[in-house]
């Protein structure tokens, strides 16, 4: 099957006065057509930076380096500023973490939905009309004010901003992380119609792992700017490969018992001017052996899942 | 439009009457023609700087129909006037007087009142003996657009500058600042004057009007857009920008809807603060014989014969009437402002 978006080598870095830090190493991503594929990590782990470069809304300081994104067949990385405003919408849409903050507070909703309307011909409010019913919000929010909506309500017009063009991808980053846990599951509940009835591709950005379980096919865990693992939602929850994605995993509070206290992850997110050599996650890593500080893993191929740890295959084969 | 006067009306009365004030003050700079009883050119050399006659009803201590008293000239060489309580004019309505075109269309001998015989100078007279009332609403023409047009053109010039320079940054945001800098570097007033002197001096004076305008809005523009540029760099870091642009919201579209927009609160009041700084200019280029000339009627050409002129301001004070104009025109505009900045703010629904 096609896919949808398709991550080659991507690199990332920030440029500031002369120094150049890379935040984004070598990221590998595939999304097929209908498929979610959710991105997990730690805060700073660039979850975000990936999603950005895809829009190509990073800001002006920070720039993709080496590597391709391919979004239905077509190079991101090498359009010119119109060719970017034509796709944003119409190949790939985003929502965000915090719905009141990404609408005009001055403009009604119905408004706000029509002007990110493409097409020139055609009735644009039945457009909008249509699309609010999809995403399950009366018709009486056309005429409201973004202020007047429940911040659920406020997230369902974003996705009905973001999927009004038909987009075949649909980047949300943390959609749920400010809304409450029922808000949250409608809102996941919803994601899940229009991928239905869309054929939607979406990549689903979360810390929370076990919410990137319930939505997500595939989960892609992060860690210090690279891709460490990709595997089957079910599988890296069962059985996690890389020693961050277990951690991760061991910290899932529906895994304790009452009472029983909670295992944390030593140590912080490496600092991307100075990581550490060899492996990023070497220094918290209870695996560690001699070769994890002398060079950085690659990506392996385990029974069908990705993962970059040398745990993992023989040494030669990974270096 | 219904529901923003009713805002406005519950959200400050003193704005909500403001605004019916202006709308009476253009209502009259419209119908001046209808309204004025004499042509603003007309001369009454016999009876300059003569006081108001305003009309009474009561005579003899009987109720008597609208009249006005004659005028004797007492002194020529003073302007010494006394009200003859022996001759009698009554005021009427529709009276026949010397032709002219309404709104520069329709022509017509009638006026809307008048005095046949006698003299009706509800605002007395000025040196050359013209009605200072018809001048009062004629010069509102002049006063009260120039102030919107030259508003409009820099507020336009401003806005847009401004949020061109704020969101695009770089080299467009230096070269436009920098223009924006040698703009304010001129003294405003010495700026207006040489943009002024810069054209020949006999134009007409439809093109006098039209230069004002230019050359108010050319200067005005710079303080605005550079306050507009502060506002969007600040503004162009909001979500909603960065949400619109990953609908593939063009640029221009963006500053348009989603950044300026949201400078409405400080753009209508600087809008309306700004609008009595139009009339003090033309009326300071009136002064110095550089703005509209007569016999044309402004309320800054009006007023500027009474500045260094103690003769007048202490013996005739009716010729003060256009400064108390322009003081009800820039209050009405300011508080007019509070309120609309009030209304137009969502918070405050």
């Amino acid at each position: 099957m096609e896919n949808t978006l398709e991550i080659k080598g991507l690199e990332v870095s920030v440029k500031t006065e002369g120094n150049s830090v890379r935040i984004l190493g070598g990221i590998n991503l595939e999304i097929e057509r209908n498929e979610s594929v959710a991105l997990v990590g730690e805060s700073g782990s660039g979850k975000t930076m990936t999603a950005m470069s895809v829009m190509q809304l990073l800001p002006k300081n920070i720039s993709a380096d080496r590597g391709e994104i391919l979004l239905q067949g077509r190079n991101i990385l090498a359009m010119n500023e119109k060719e970017l405003r034509e796709m944003r919408g119409t190949a790939a849409g985003m929502i965000f973490q915090e719905p009141s903050s990404y609408l005009n507070p001055l403009f009604t909703v119905g408004s706000q939905i029509a002007e990110a309307v493409k097409e020139e011909k055609g009735n644009r409010k039945e457009k909008v009309m249509r699309i609010l019913k999809d995403v399950e919000l009366k018709s009486s929010a056309y005429y409201q004010y973004p202020h007047q909506l429940s911040g659920g309500m406020q997230q369902r017009v974003m996705i009905a901003m973001a999927l009004i063009n038909n987009p075949a991808l649909l980047i949300a980053d943390e959609p749920t992380t400010a809304l409450d846990a029922t808000t949250a599951y409608g809102i996941i509940e919803l994601l899940k119609k229009m991928m239905a009835k869309y054929g939607l591709s979406v990549l689903f950005i979360t810390h929370d792992i076990s919410l990137a379980a319930s939505f997500a096919k595939r989960i892609g865990v992060m860690y210090a700017g690279r891709l460490v693992e990709i595997s089957d939602a079910g599988k890296i929850i069962d059985k996690p490969l890389h020693p961050y994605a277990e951690r991760l995993i061991d910290c899932l509070p529906e895994r304790y018992n009452k009472g029983e206290r909670i295992k944390t992850i030593e140590g912080s997110v490496p600092d991307f001017k100075k990581l550490p050599r060899g492996c990023p996650f070497q220094p918290r890593c209870s695996y560690k052996k001699e070769v994890c500080t002398q060079k950085e893993p690659g990506e392996m191929n385990v029974e069908g899942r990705i993962v970059r740890c040398f745990r993992y295959g023989n040494l030669s084969e990974n270096g | 439009m219904k529901i923003f006067m009713a805002r406005l009306k519950h959200a400050n009365r003193v704005s909500y009457l403001s605004l019916w004030i202006l709308a009476v003050l253009y209502a009259l700079a419209i119908l001046a023609d209808c309204l004025a009883p004499y042509p603003y050119e007309q001369q009454n050399r016999q009876y300059a700087l003569c006081p108001p006659t305003v009309p009474s009803v009561i005579k003899d201590g009987k109720i008597h129909r609208p009249f006005v008293y004659g005028i004797d000239i007492v002194n020529p060489a003073f302007k010494e006037y006394s009200r003859d309580t022996a001759k009698i004019y009554p005021v009427v309505f529709f009276t026949k007087g010397p032709a002219r075109k309404i709104l520069g269309l329709f022509p017509s001998e009638r006026y809307l009142f008048g005095a046949p015989g006698g003299k009706i100078f509800l605002f007395g007279t000025d040196l050359h003996g013209r009605d200072v009332f018809s001048r009062i609403l004629y010069g509102a023409r002049i006063s009260l657009s120039i102030g919107i047009i030259g508003v409009s053109i820099s507020f336009i010039l401003g806005l847009l500058i401004g949020g061109i320079s704020g969101y695009f940054g770089g080299k467009t945001d230096a070269v436009l600042m920098r223009l924006v800098e040698i703009i304010m570097m001129f003294p405003f007033f010495y700026l207006m004057l040489a943009l002024r002197a810069a054209f020949p001096p006999n134009l007409s004076s439809i093109q006098v009007y039209l230069l004002i305008v230019v050359i108010l809005s050319l200067i005005g523009w710079a303080s605005l857009a550079r306050i507009i540029r502060g506002m969007v760099l600040s503004l162009k870091e909001e979500e909603y920008v960065l949400a619109a642009r990953s609908l593939g919201i063009s640029s221009f579209r963006i500053i348009t809807r989603h950044i300026l927009p949201n400078t409405l609160s400080y753009t209508i009041t600087a809008l309306t603060l700004s609008v009595p700084g139009y009339i003090l200019g033309e009326s300071a280029l009136s002064l110095l014989g550089l703005g509209i000339q007569e016999p044309h009627a402004s309320w800054g050409n009006m007023l500027s014969v009474t500045i260094g002129n103690l003769r007048i301001l202490t013996g005739a004070p009716w010729m003060l009437i256009p400064g108390f104009f322009i003081f009800i025109t820039v209050i009405s505009f300011n508080f007019l402002g509070d309120g609309i900045r009030n209304v137009v703010d969502p918070k405050n629904w």
